[in-house]
């Protein structure tokens, strides 16, 4: 099973949302990480077939999407994010519909629901009206409703947004549980979501895939970039306007800072075990660094 | 089983009952108010509501009769031996009239029948009535039925109504297959109905109101990745979406009708379903009866319902929200309701005749027609041709614009 994207491009007037992408992509969860107005949204909407891409094209095992049509979308999960419900209806029947949508039989479908809404803990409330859902509940359904299918190719947006921490746990361990032999991919900006789940991390900057690299290798890049040292608050201003600060905390009158720095960014800074986060922060962190000065300057 | 959904998400919403309810009341008291407001008079002074409408029906019980060319002979002979006598005569400066037991008598119970005597002998362009019988010179017979065709000849020969030979022709055909003589009877609630259809105009917009969510309100709700990425998305479930908006717009609209008209047939009663249009007006064309013109004309307006949910559909497809298929929709049902035409020919009025509000009035008597070619077509036959085709092709557009929607 492979998922091939080729020279994917979608431009709106002169702005290039995503631009030239290319993968191949086989079975595993991949995480795609990338800043607010990265590509990700739009280029997930493209692999799902609801925004028709400028040029380049989309191949499941060999056939564009295209010639497949249905057969296509049969073989597709998708989890938008922000996405709406019918608030008249419960769970249960808004799980049927989804399923007849999909195509599945009568009976596949009453079984497929209710084996969903209990793997998603929402079987006491299927015959609850879904306007009556936390939003925890709602994502939850969300995802049940893409995996419906038993989808070959599940691709989640955000599905963490907006969890409490508890949700986003139960959420990651139930991704995990429906990735199985999957092309799964999870769009998300919280770091920590994907660095437990993927396997490989695909990151999108300005529209373009910045990296494609296997999890086990994704920081290797960063490998001895990373420092941490302790600073005054005072230097801790200074630090946050010269280096890329990847995290700051308050230790007995002290500032601890992380920063990623081709060289060392003081005497006293050592070297730490790169993360995600840094990565993401590597590749991102000008992007925020003003914001990132402003807030602290505010707070102190 | 996609369509039953579909249908479900017509219904379930709050909104669906509300605006049903209000469009139903609304036209069951626009349909009622005749019914409410009915009056009638005999010596004595008013008779309202259902005492009067039963009153009515007992004159006419007497007028149940074949109009034979000898019983309208016989009829005018009356009205003008009253006219001669001049205890009965009354005159106010203008016109004589008929008073005291003369009138009350032997003209009130059945003025109507008079009046349309009187205006079969009358020029096209004057209105007559009973006071007019007296001037008529029947002394080698009434020759109703051959007076009936010459008035539908000159009406057809008149310039100002731009017809051509083929359609002179036409209506002159159509004319000709109007059964005589005519039968007369009671057709109180028939008259009221046919009057009426343009107030259905409501009823379609409040089911527009309902179908308008049906592609947008997923654009709006954000549920459209979610369907338009399934199987069966971009095909079976845009035919269950289309069938679920013309199911239930068949059903309001059946609803809609029973609510017209029930009240009206069950306080005036049925008679004179069988009986022809011509007993309201001699110059209608059509040869129907009072109830195959009421069930045509709401097979046209049903026509033009269908054509509305096709438009409905195809802007709630391409707009964002259903509030801007409805801006959209509001011009096009109701502002022909403020034009009025100036006469039968002309494309203004050719085309005003064949906008939504316009094509749920009947006007069986105006001979509007229109030639294609050779082909020449009444303005029943065309709105139904023409709404009929507008569905055709619409509702299909409507579901290319779903299937082309890009989710952003």
């Amino acid at each position: 099973m492979e998922l091939q994207l080729q020279n994917l491009r979608k431009q709106y007037g002169r702005k290039c949302a995503v631009n030239n992408v290319s993968a191949d992509l086989v079975p595993g969860v991949y995480g795609l990480l990338g800043a607010n107005g990265a590509g990700k949204t739009t280029l997930m909407r493209m692999i799902c077939g609801v925004l028709k891409p400028t040029s380049g094209s989309i191949r499941f095992n060999g056939k564009t999407m295209e010639q497949l049509g249905e057969k296509y979308y049969a073989r597709l999960g998708y989890m938008p994010q922000d996405f709406g419900f019918y608030p008249e209806f419960t769970a249960r029947e808004f799980m049927l519909y989804m399923a007849a949508v999909k195509g599945l039989g009568k009976r596949r479908a009453k079984k497929r629901t209710e084996a969903l809404l209990e793997m998603v803990n929402l079987s006491d409330a299927a015959d609850k009206k879904i306007k009556t859902y936390s939003g925890g509940m709602k994502q939850r359904l969300g995802i049940a409703q893409a995996e419906l299918n038993s989808p070959s190719i599940l691709i989640l947006d955000e599905p963490t947004a907006g969890l409490d921490p508890k949700e986003r746990v139960r959420f990651r361990n139930l991704i995990s549980d429906f990735a199985r032999e999957k092309i799964v991919i999870l769009s998300t900006h919280i770091v920590s979501d994907v660095s437990s789940i993927a396997d490989t991390i695909l990151m999108m900057k300005q529209g373009s895939f910045l990296l494609q690299e296997p999890m086990s290798t994704v920081t290797d890049s960063i490998r001895g970039k990373v420092w941490e040292f302790f600073v005054d608050e005072r230097a801790a201003e200074k630090c946050c306007r010269e280096f890329s600060v990847v995290n700051l905390r308050h230790e007995n009158g002290m500032v601890r800072l992380r920063v990623i720095e081709q060289a060392a960014p003081t005497k006293n800074a050592k070297t730490a075990e790169p993360g995600l986060e840094d990565l993401f922060m590597f590749h991102f962190g000008g992007e925020n660094q003003e914001q990132g000065v402003k807030e602290y300057v505010g707070k102190i | 089983m996609l369509a039953k959904y579909e249908f479900l998400k017509i219904l379930r919403k709050k909104s669906t009952l509300a605006v049903m309810t209000v469009s139903l009341i609304l036209t069951g008291f626009l349909f009622g108010l005749p019914v409410m407001q009915y009056q009638t008079y005999n010596q004595d002074g008013v008779i309202k509501g259902a005492e009067g409408i039963a009153y009515e029906k007992r004159q006419y019980a007497k007028l149940s009769v074949s109009l034979s060319d000898e019983y309208v002979a016989e009829t005018i002979q009356e009205v003008q031996g009253l006219f001669k006598n001049p205890d009965n005569i009354g005159n106010d400066g203008n016109e004589q009239f008929l008073i005291g037991d003369a009138y009350w008598n032997k003209i009130a119970p059945r003025e109507k029948l008079l009046n349309l005597i009187a205006n079969t002998y009358s020029n096209p362009k004057d209105i007559r009535g009973y006071n007019d019988l007296p001037d008529l010179d029947i002394e080698d017979g009434a020759s109703f039925y051959k007076t009936m065709k010459g008035k539908v000849k000159t009406l057809l020969n008149d310039p100002s109504r731009g017809l051509s030979d083929k359609q002179k022709e036409y209506w002159g055909n159509m004319a000709d297959q109007v059964d005589t003589p005519l039968q007369y009877g009671y057709y109180g609630g028939w008259e009221i109905i046919i009057s009426s259809f343009e107030l259905l105009m409501f009823a379609l917009f409040a089911i527009c109101i309902v179908i308008a969510p049906v592609f947008s309100g997923e654009y709006q709700a954000g549920t459209d990745a979610v369907i338009l990425s399934a199987k069966y998305g971009k095909t079976k479930l845009i035919t269950a979406k289309t069938a679920a908006s013309l199911l239930f717009g068949t059903a309001a609209f059946i609803l809609h009708i029973i609510v017209a008209c029930a009240p009206v047939l069950i306080a005036f009663g049925t008679d004179g379903f069988d009986l022809p249009l011509q007993i309201a007006n001699t110059a209608i064309p059509y040869p129907f009866t009072f109830l195959q013109a009421v069930l045509i004309n709401i097979g046209i307006i049903y026509f033009v319902l269908l054509a509305v949910i096709g438009l409905t559909l195809l802007l709630s497809a391409k707009m964002k929200s259903p509030y801007l298929v409805l801006i959209i929709l509001v011009p096009i049902l109701f502002i022909p309701m403020f034009l009025a035409p100036n006469g039968t020919a002309g494309i203004y009025n050719l085309t005003l005749f064949l906008l939504p509000y316009r094509s749920a009035m009947p006007e069986f008597g105006k001979y509007i027609s229109y030639q294609f070619g050779g082909l020449v077509l009444d303005a029943l036959t065309v709105r139904a041709v023409l709404y009929g085709f507008l569905t055709i092709i619409m509702l299909p557009l409507a579901g290319l614009g779903f299937r082309r929607h890009q989710v952003s």
